[in-house]
């Protein structure tokens, strides 16, 4: 059934490239792993059953829902699944919606900005406002492994005056070890050094460098992501920065099977003895969800005389996804 | 006489026909009866015109088109009805409409997938209709149906024949619909509730049972254009148009 329906625009063997093409746009090559793998099979099943607009993608690309039954659908999908040869890709059913603190699981290929702006109101004291920006470029390496920058930005409020400059540096290296296709389950290890590039006397930077081995995991149940991460902050000075275990847990759900749905979430994150809950909504911003942006708040539970209430979230762009449909 | 209005003779006033107005002739004698009878359908016939003429054009028809994809099925070439002129060049397939004059087409229409061609190529629908597309080729086809500002309305796949896909049209004006898997398919869907007809092989169209007054007549062809025209309806008075197409 590929050679008598498919085959037409997405070429018998996958790729798109036809001879005399009946369409105007070029189909995504199938047999490209580091494209495909990246993407669920339930995205796939959206597009076959709706067409190219169910997903953001051309119109060109009819719907079959009408005529075929969903078991059919699914298997068009594996058969679609088997023009990429290479084994060793993470399967893209556990590419999760990334949470705003915890780290996900899946290597990615985007960039990032996260702002964040914490309020505190202490009695009798005036209130201050900070605000960081942190700009983030990750990469892929290979087939399951992932290269991060963080360049962060903060602006202290010191109530008489304002200090601002450039943070921490930090460089990170993700891989997964293991990720399962059927049952999506991640589970990926990572290490990320901080370099002390911020002024630790204007406050803007630890002033030391800091280790900080950390492992992720993710799994879908049952309609529900939840994603967990451990990290160790382990400083090389220790007189400047203390040794830190951050532990933060993600569960979450989409509110629709379209890529670029509402996504909510709730974060618990700890940081040795400071814990906190951050509640939070993404959404993809153009019809293939290749730009997205997600807002949180981080509710401290206790240790309130030290830390406010801080307004948290990003604003993403998965920079090998379409953007939106050529036609 | 008089006597016989007063009693308001059912079919004097609707558009029945002339039993109507002899049912209820009574309390006269025959004969004068009889007579109101036949003055009456005179009235009746009076009451509205029609707008008839002839579409024709000065441009030739087309070369066939090559089938680049499932000759077995669609055959080595297909006839282009892109225009379709006879040799009197007379145009078929244009569309009339009188607008104003409201009228209803069927609340569901069907488009045929036809040994690689639509059929009908050229219809009026309804707004909100349902549109059943359907094929009767055992190979993949598309219904891709595109607004005029290029939106596609729906895509639906039909990858074997005997399958039937009911969509609605909405308002959606004129619709070109287009197969992806085979490029030279066009079809068009005129969706008005104003009173339209498609013109034949002969160019011939007629609209009848239009009151009086004055319209907007203005034609549609997917190849051709004419301007619009006022034209003015009389009660009794047959019209019958030329209009040329370019």
């Amino acid at each position: 059934m590929w050679g008598a329906w498919c085959a037409r625009c997405h070429a018998g063997d996958g790729s798109g490239k036809v001879n005399e093409p009946t369409i105007t746009v070029e189909p995504m090559d199938f047999t490209e792993c580091k494209v495909t793998t990246p993407e669920p099979d339930a995205d796939w099943e959206r597009a076959i059953a709706k067409g190219g607009p169910g997903v953001g993608l051309s119109s060109e690309m009819p719907g079959f829902e009408d005529s075929l039954t969903a078991a059919q659908i699914s298997g068009f999908v594996s058969h679609i699944r088997g023009f990429c040869k290479e084994a060793g890709w993470p399967s893209g059913n556990n590419n999760f919606p990334r949470p705003i603190i915890t780290e996900k699981a899946f290597p990615e290929n985007e960039f990032l900005l996260l702002p964040a702006v914490n309020h505190t109101r202490k009695r009798q004291a005036p209130s201050l406002t900070d605000v960081s920006f942190v700009g983030v470029y990750e990469r892929r390496i290979g087939k399951r492994s992932m290269v991060e920058f963080a360049v962060p930005f903060a602006s202290h409020d010191h109530s008489a005056f304002r200090i601002s400059g450039l943070g921490d540096v930090a460089v990170a290296f993700k891989h997964a070890l293991y990720a399962s296709s059927a049952a999506p389950r991640i589970v990926s290890l990572g290490v990320e050094a901080v370099v002390p590039t911020g002024n630790h006397d204007d406050g803007l930077g630890h002033g030391t460098f800091i280790f900080e081995p950390f492992i992720t995991a993710g799994a879908l149940l049952r309609d529900w992501y939840v994603q967990v991460q451990f990290k160790s902050e382990l400083p090389a000075n220790t007189d400047r920065a203390d040794r830190a275990l951050v532990y933060n847990a993600y569960v979450g759900r989409d509110t629709s099977a379209a890529p670029n749905t509402w996504t909510v979430g709730l974060e618990f994150n700890g940081e040795n003895r400071e814990l906190a809950l951050t509640p939070q909504v993404r959404k993809g911003l153009t019809g293939t969800g290749a730009l997205a942006a997600s807002l949180g708040v981080m509710i401290p539970l206790n240790e309130r005389q030290e830390r406010g209430v801080r307004w948290v979230g990003y604003l993403l762009w998965e920079f090998l996804e379409p953007f939106r449909a050529a036609k | 006489m008089g006597r016989l209005f007063a009693v308001g003779i059912p079919g004097t006033i609707s558009r029945r026909k002339v039993s109507a107005g002899v049912l209820g002739c009574w309390g006269a004698r025959v004969l004068g009866c009889l007579g109101a009878v036949v003055l009456s359908a005179q009235v009746l016939g009076a009451q509205t015109g029609s707008v008839t003429g002839t579409i024709t054009t000065t441009a030739k028809g087309l070369a066939p088109v090559r089938v680049t994809i499932d000759q077995k099925v669609c055959g080595a070439d297909l006839p282009d009805h892109a225009i379709v002129v006879d040799a009197q060049g007379r145009l078929a397939n244009a569309v009339v409409v009188l607008t104003g004059v409201k009228r209803a087409a069927a609340a569901e229409t069907t488009i045929t997938n036809d040994k690689c061609a639509f059929v009908p190529r050229v219809q009026i629908v309804r707004p909100n209709a349902n549109v059943k597309t359907t094929s009767k080729d055992p190979i993949l086809h598309t219904t891709n149906a595109q607004l005029e500002n290029g939106r596609t309305l729906f895509n639906v796949a039909l990858p074997i024949a005997g399958i039937t896909i009911t969509k609605p049209i909405g308002n959606a004006g004129n619709v070109r619909l287009s197969c992806n898997t085979h490029p030279w398919m066009r079809g068009w869907m005129v969706v008005t509730d104003d009173a339209a007809v498609v013109t034949g092989a002969d160019g011939r169209f007629a609209i009848d049972n239009v009151p009086p007054g004055t319209y907007e007549l203005r034609i549609w062809h997917e190849s051709l254009k004419s301007a619009p025209q006022k034209i003015t309806v009389t009660a009794g008075k047959p019209t019958d148009l030329a209009v040329q197409m370019k």
